[in-house]
């Protein structure tokens, strides 16, 4: 049993952030504050939806560059949809959750019905999506954001556990499930590790990547809605900064770009492990001229530590650099 | 400011086109009025190009934004917009120095050029430049915060991206005044002018060291947004700080004594005057040799359209006084830097 | 330029991907190649625009036009290079940024002739590149991974050691190039695109390391098998997109007359898209092993050509981007139909 959890995706940078986590402690006990905790979370909460809109369209074999597009034009929708049309909150959410489906389903549909790969199609619908955003709000933000929708943003339980970290929790065990025990998650992962194999066994790759890219927009929209009770705005450009981050998280949490191989666990220990370097960054008053130095060599050292137990846990695989 | 919906700007875009008609028997003047990218801080000047176009009977003075933060992308509106017949050009620099070859290249074509907002960093051939002399309004928000902590005041400093050199300016010159106070600069955050970025680094930086600072400066729109919301969120009075630009989240912060001011600007009267100035050089007006334009850091012709420090007994009237300085600003601007034929 | 293909790449198209049944001409493969359906688009929006602005083709804007695309063209080459090998290089705008400071620098703080200023930045551009290439294959690590941190090293590097300052001071001789006209309607940048993209078909098509770097890409395995060191060709590739990659941040410099850190935006992110655009347009596989030069030239010139299309019809100034995104999409829509066409009606 032990043995298998240290081989799981998720293990080497679990150990990486544990590591950090213990490390920074020490030499800044500022950073184990209860205050400190939850803007930790905050920051894991969004940052892990971000990453699993990317998560599932990796596990898929495609890569979706139209997630911060996506959050950011259902971000909009539902700070907009409350300000013009004064709609409650809830309903707004669920129709700006509605918009993210929307637009993930058109992204499915597309990839799956011309066979054009979903890199092309979704780097023309996040031309579209963000131009939809900007056409709609002329770089304008809604600021009327409800009282409640502000609530929820800061509030947090005993002072640590922030409130947007439970949609991301039951998201993130919702996901596993899915993916990993339910046969329409599992026929996701089988199209990423081997369509031609997949399609060969009677599983209908089309659905699946309509899927994947459903679960995908929703996700990014998610994340865009709970940025604006965070930020207590509907700012236009909410989702601009996703793309890096997106990709990077679930890599960093040994995900194979190839398709097929992704971990939820993984994905949520790249979360972590980035938040904490943007943490450090602050915490250590870095010189801001130095910031993106410091940033690389970190990732550098938390990829790199992770690989070098790899290396030593198995046997090396030559050629496998590409 | 009223949000408008898609209707209302196509509705809008269709009466200007009206009005361009109407106007265009008194005079051939084509403005564009082209901003770095989306930014709220330039919605102004949609307006004031159509008043001006109005006002002064212009053929058209259009709000053209490009769509990306880009500068290859404002290069590419700038050029398409010569190939559309515009003539006269109103352009916030998307880099002080990056900017100038294609403002050169305007020129070139006979047009007038504008450095709106911010400036071009000489030589350039813009004739010159009018908005906020972006390291002065930084020192002056320096001073008015560190007046009221004192000295030996211990301040933080977000600003916006360093590939901007602006930020570089503003950096120097926030030092130099708490340098001047006997205060200290403790921390520099910089690169979070976007939302996301923002929030983390600067919820971070408070939650590890709200006890060790006494004051906050920001000098760019998001950074002081996100500032202003997390004092409220802890609401902590005794940090004082102040903010830039009109964002109504600064605006209310200020009401409600979380922050305690903000640097203005005058970006409708940037617009406003620079679209009436670009037809009066089109018209036969040079500027003067020796008109009396203010040397800044970037450029040694610099006119100040309003930047002015802003605290709870002026948020409410800000528009007003706005309004006053691009009165007085327009009043005699053609005697001040023109001669006309 | 057509396709340089090494046989045992995947090839997704659903077209294409039907064994042909009968032995094709290269004609008729041409006619079912990524590039001759770029072509007939490249016609047809031409046509699309001039019809509604006339002033599509006049002189200035074709200038103006080929200036862009010319930028780029070279961005596009310069992560073309890397998905061959099967990689992804997302320091391409870090790396261009960095060696046109340094070339930057060694014109106005070293004084030299803008030739060998150019040949530094180039040099620069290739260590940088060369840099990533060792990483990626001593780690064994994906090169997404490898190039997103480097990219912030490098970037950082840079605003540190120039504390974002630029470098004016440039040659008039070389400033000139980004204004000069030929025949009123070419930039000398065009022709340097041009030239470097036939130069980079030569190489993929008849040098040993360039049909080396294919096959690595292609299968790293069945390579190292047939003697081919994999490890090599791929920091060969990470070098040459590194200094084609500084090749763009040079144009960019002419044409501004002045080494600009923001000349890529922050981070060099701003030539992610355009670093993308051209290579999967114009038909190389993500997966790697399959090339096309003209490909790449063609996708990132019809991508130009539609903004400025679009930005001259005046569509409402905030909308832009959402017609450019609907372009796209009908441009790679009209592509399938017509290899769909063809395929039924057996034309090919």
């Amino acid at each position: 049993m032990t043995q298998h959890i240290t081989k799981s995706d998720w293990f080497g940078p679990f150990v990486v952030s544990v590591a950090a986590i213990i490390v920074v402690g020490i030499l800044k006990p500022s950073f184990l504050t209860p205050f400190n905790i939850q803007i930790l979370l905050l920051a894991i909460s969004v940052n892990a939806l971000v990453a699993f809109a990317q998560m599932v369209i990796i596990g898929i074999g495609q890569m979706n560059l139209s997630v911060g597009a996506i959050g950011g034009l259902a971000a909009i929708s539902f700070a907009g949809m409350m300000e013009v049309w004064g709609l409650p909150w809830p309903i707004a959410a669920m129709l700006a959750l509605a918009v993210g489906l929307l637009a993930g389903v058109l992204n499915g549909a597309l990839v799956a019905l011309t066979g054009v790969s979903a890199f092309v199609i979704t780097l023309a619908t996040l031309s579209v999506f963000k131009g939809i955003n900007l056409g709609i709000t002329e770089a304008q933000p809604f600021y009327e954001i409800p009282e409640a929708v502000k609530w929820i943003g800061n509030a947090s339980l005993f002072g640590t556990i922030p409130l947007l970290f439970f949609p991301f929790a039951i998201t993130a065990i919702a996901l596993w499930y899915f993916l990993f025990r339910l046969p329409l998650g599992r026929t996701i992962l089988a199209v990423g590790g081997n369509s031609h194999a997949a399609e060969l066994s009677g599983i209908s790759v089309p659905k699946a990547e309509i899927v994947a890219h459903a679960i995908s927009g929703v996700l990014a929209a998610m994340a865009g809605i709970m940025l604006v009770a965070r930020l207590e705005l509907g700012q236009p450009s909410i989702g601009d900064d996703w793309l890096i981050l997106s990709f990077a998280a679930p890599v960093i949490g040994g995900a194979l770009l190839t398709g097929g191989r992704i971990s939820v666990a993984g994905t949520c220990c790249g979360v972590v492990i980035i938040a904490i370097i943007t943490q450090v960054l602050v915490l250590f008053n870095i010189d801001p001229f130095l910031v993106q130095v410091v940033l690389g060599l970190l990732i550098l050292w938390a990829v790199g530590v992770n690989r070098l137990r790899e290396i030593r846990g198995q046997r090396h695989v030559p050629g496998g650099a590409a | 400011m009223t949000k408008r919906p898609v209707l209302k700007a196509t509705t809008a875009a269709i009466l200007l086109g009206v009005l361009s008609t109407q106007a265009s028997a008194d005079s051939t003047t084509r403005v564009a009025l082209v901003p770095g990218g989306p930014h709220p801080y330039f919605a102004a000047w949609e307006q004031a190009g159509k008043d001006a176009a109005r006002d002064f009977g212009l053929a058209a003075a259009d709000y053209r934004v490009p769509q990306k933060w880009e500068l290859s992308m404002q290069n590419q509106i700038l050029e398409s917009l010569v190939t559309q017949g515009y003539n006269a050009f109103l352009v916030f620099p998307g880099d002080p120095v990056g900017t100038v070859a294609i403002a050169n290249e305007l020129a070139g074509t006979g047009a007038p050029v504008l450095a709106l907002a911010g400036c071009l960093q000489d030589p350039s051939e813009a004739k010159f430049c009018m908005g906020t002399d972006t390291g002065n309004s930084a020192y002056l928000g320096a001073k008015e915060l560190l007046e009221v902590l004192g000295p030996g005041a211990k301040i933080a400093h977000f600003t916006g991206f360093l590939v901007d050199p602006n930020t570089q300016l503003r950096i120097d010159a926030v030092a130099r005044a708490a340098e001047e106070a006997g205060a200290e600069v403790i921390q520099v955050i910089a690169d979070i002018d976007a939302p996301e970025p923002a929030e983390e680094k600067i919820n971070a930086y408070l939650a590890a060291h709200a006890g060790d600072v006494d004051g906050i400066i920001t000098t760019a729109w998001v950074p002081a947004v996100v500032a202003a919301n997390a004092l409220r969120r802890i609401g902590d009075k005794r940090i004082k700080m102040v903010g830039i630009d009109h964002d109504e989240v600064v605006m209310n912060a200020i009401r409600d004594g979380y922050v305690h001011g903000t640097m203005l600007q005058n970006p409708y009267g940037q617009g406003y005057i620079g679209s009436f100035v670009a037809d009066r050089l089109r018209s036969g007006c040079e500027v003067k040799a020796d008109a009396p334009f203010k040397s800044i850091a970037l450029t040694d012709k610099f006119i100040d359209s309003g930047t002015v420090f802003a605290g709870i007994d002026a948020v409410d009237n800000y528009v007003a006084s706005m309004q006053a300085i691009t009165a007085e600003l327009m009043e005699g601007f053609e005697d001040t830097y023109l001669t006309c034929s | 330029m057509a396709d340089i293909e090494q046989n045992s790449a995947p090839v997704r198209n659903p077209v294409t991907a039907h064994p042909p049944v009968r032995q094709m001409t290269a004609v008729q493969r041409f006619f079912l190649s990524n590039e001759f359906g770029l072509i007939v688009l490249i016609v047809l929006f031409t046509i699309i625009f001039a019809s509604i602005s006339p002033m599509f083709l006049s002189n200035f804007s074709l200038y103006a036009m080929g200036r862009t695309a010319a930028v780029n063209i070279m961005i596009g080459f310069s992560m073309m290079v890397v998905i061959v090998t099967g990689g992804l290089n997302l320091g391409v705008g870090a790396i261009g940024v960095c060696g046109a400071m340094f070339g930057g620098w060694l014109m106005q703080a070293a004084g030299l002739h803008w030739l060998p200023a150019c040949f530094g930045a180039l040099i620069v551009g290739a260590l940088l590149g060369a840099t990533n290439g060792v990483m990626i294959v001593k780690s064994g690590l994906h090169s997404f991974i490898i190039t997103l941190a480097t990219m912030s090293v490098m970037f950082g590097a840079m605003i540190f050691l120039t504390q974002a300052e630029s470098f004016r001071e440039i040659s008039p001789a070389f400033s000139t190039l980004g204004r000069m006209k030929i025949l009123a309607v070419l930039s000398p940048m065009l022709l340097t695109a041009i030239v470097i993209g036939v130069l980079l078909w030569l190489a993929f098509k008849f040098t040993t390391v360039g049909r080396e770097i294919l096959a690595a890409g292609a299968n790293a395995r069945a390579a190292e098998l047939s003697g081919i060191r994999v490890g090599r060709m791929i920091t060969y590739a990470h070098a040459l997109s590194g200094v084609l990659a500084v090749v763009a941040g040079l144009m960019l410099v002419s044409r501004t007359g002045a080494a600009i850190p923001s000349m890529a935006g922050q981070l060099g992110q701003d030539w992610l898209l355009p670093a993308f655009l051209g290579p999967v347009l114009g038909g190389n596989l993500l997966t790697g092993g399959r090339i096309s030069v003209l490909g790449t030239f063609l996708g990132a010139f019809l991508v130009t050509m539609l903004t400025t299309g679009l930005l001259l019809m005046q569509v409402g100034a905030f909308w832009v981007q959402t017609y450019l995104g609907l372009l796209l999409l009908i441009a790679v829509l009209l592509d399938l139909a017509r290899r769909s066409y063809l395929a039924r009606n057996k034309l090919v």
